[in-house]
């Protein structure tokens, strides 16, 4: 097997383990503690990666240029504050896997940008897999009603 | 009305999860290696965060935390740390056409460890098992 296929294997089964994880830390803590404590775990992993040698160290950081900030700082608001807060949040509302399906939709949202706002052209392969999603997330909603 | 708020977050949710990687792409186009983009991108958010804890009664419901909701959320940090490291690492020597695909089954690995380790908390039937599965092939379909 590829080694890419296995890491993204792996990326898969550790995405969908930590969703687990999460609903069963919530049961006892609230859910910004649990953001909080998955994201200090996440930056001091990322801290050691780096003093360990990846990358070319930490004076990287000094050279950076204000706009590389920016862009990150709105990646980091967008994905690990927003994103995961309102992910998290979902799950004392809905079950796991209908909160981490409902949420894993978000290419066809990047579909429906490039459609709108770019006037993008669509393959016939690609318009049926919206219409899976779409589907599967009304399954979803139907069951989370009852 | 509170499966609706669930089901509202998980949308808006995966419309943050769709926009920030823009904005992740305009950074990296620098040509900073990624741990660095992502340092960056979560140290923004650990911050605030521990800002809104401090503000907010959670930094005082600390103390009372129960040691098992610690562990786990520690854990999920551990898995959470796993997935980027090995979602970079696989990014850069794989194709991303491949690589992004394989990696949006997870709510695949997601039911399969529900179904058998909290069952009593997570109501499955078919509509959900059928209702993953076809936005798993949709959303593979789509990409």
């Amino acid at each position: 097997m590829d080694l890419s296929i296995f890491l993204s294997i792996v990326c898969a089964i550790a995405w969908g383990v930590q969703s687990i994880y999460l609903k069963k830390a919530m049961g006892s803590i609230p859910f910004q503690m649990a953001i909080l404590i998955t994201l200090t775990v996440n930056f001091l992993i990322l801290i050691l990666l780096i003093a360990l040698g990846i990358g070319k160290g930490f004076s990287v950081f000094l050279t950076l240029p204000a706009p590389v900030y920016f862009y990150f700082w709105v990646a980091g608001l967008l994905n690990f504050v927003l994103g995961r807060g309102l992910y998290y949040s979902s799950f004392r509302f809905i079950s796991v896997t209908q909160s981490t399906s409902i949420s894993s939709t978000y290419p066809i949202l990047s579909v429906a940008f490039a459609i709108i706002v770019l006037g993008e052209k669509l393959a016939l392969h690609q318009w049926a897999g919206i219409g899976l999603t779409l589907f599967g997330v009304y399954l979803l909603m139907v069951k989370g009603k009852r | 009305m509170s499966h609706l708020r669930g089901q509202v977050e998980a949308t808006i949710a995966s419309f943050c999860f769709g926009v920030a990687p823009i904005f992740a792409k305009k950074g990296l186009m620098s040509g900073l290696h990624p741990f660095y983009g992502v340092l960056i991108a979560n140290g923004t958010a650990l911050v605030i965060m521990i800002v809104l804890a401090l503000f907010s009664r959670q930094a005082w419901q600390w103390k009372s935390s129960q040691t098992y909701g610690l562990y786990t959320a520690i854990l999920a940090g551990l898995c959470n740390s796993v997935a980027i490291i090995t979602f970079y690492w696989a990014m850069s020597i794989g194709k991303v056409a491949l690589v992004v695909p394989v990696t949006c089954i997870y709510p695949l690995f997601t039911m399969l460890v529900a179904y058998f380790f909290m069952r009593e908390g997570e109501a499955f039937d078919r509509y959900t098992v059928i209702g993953t599965f076809l936005i798993v092939i949709g959303v593979i379909l789509t990409i």
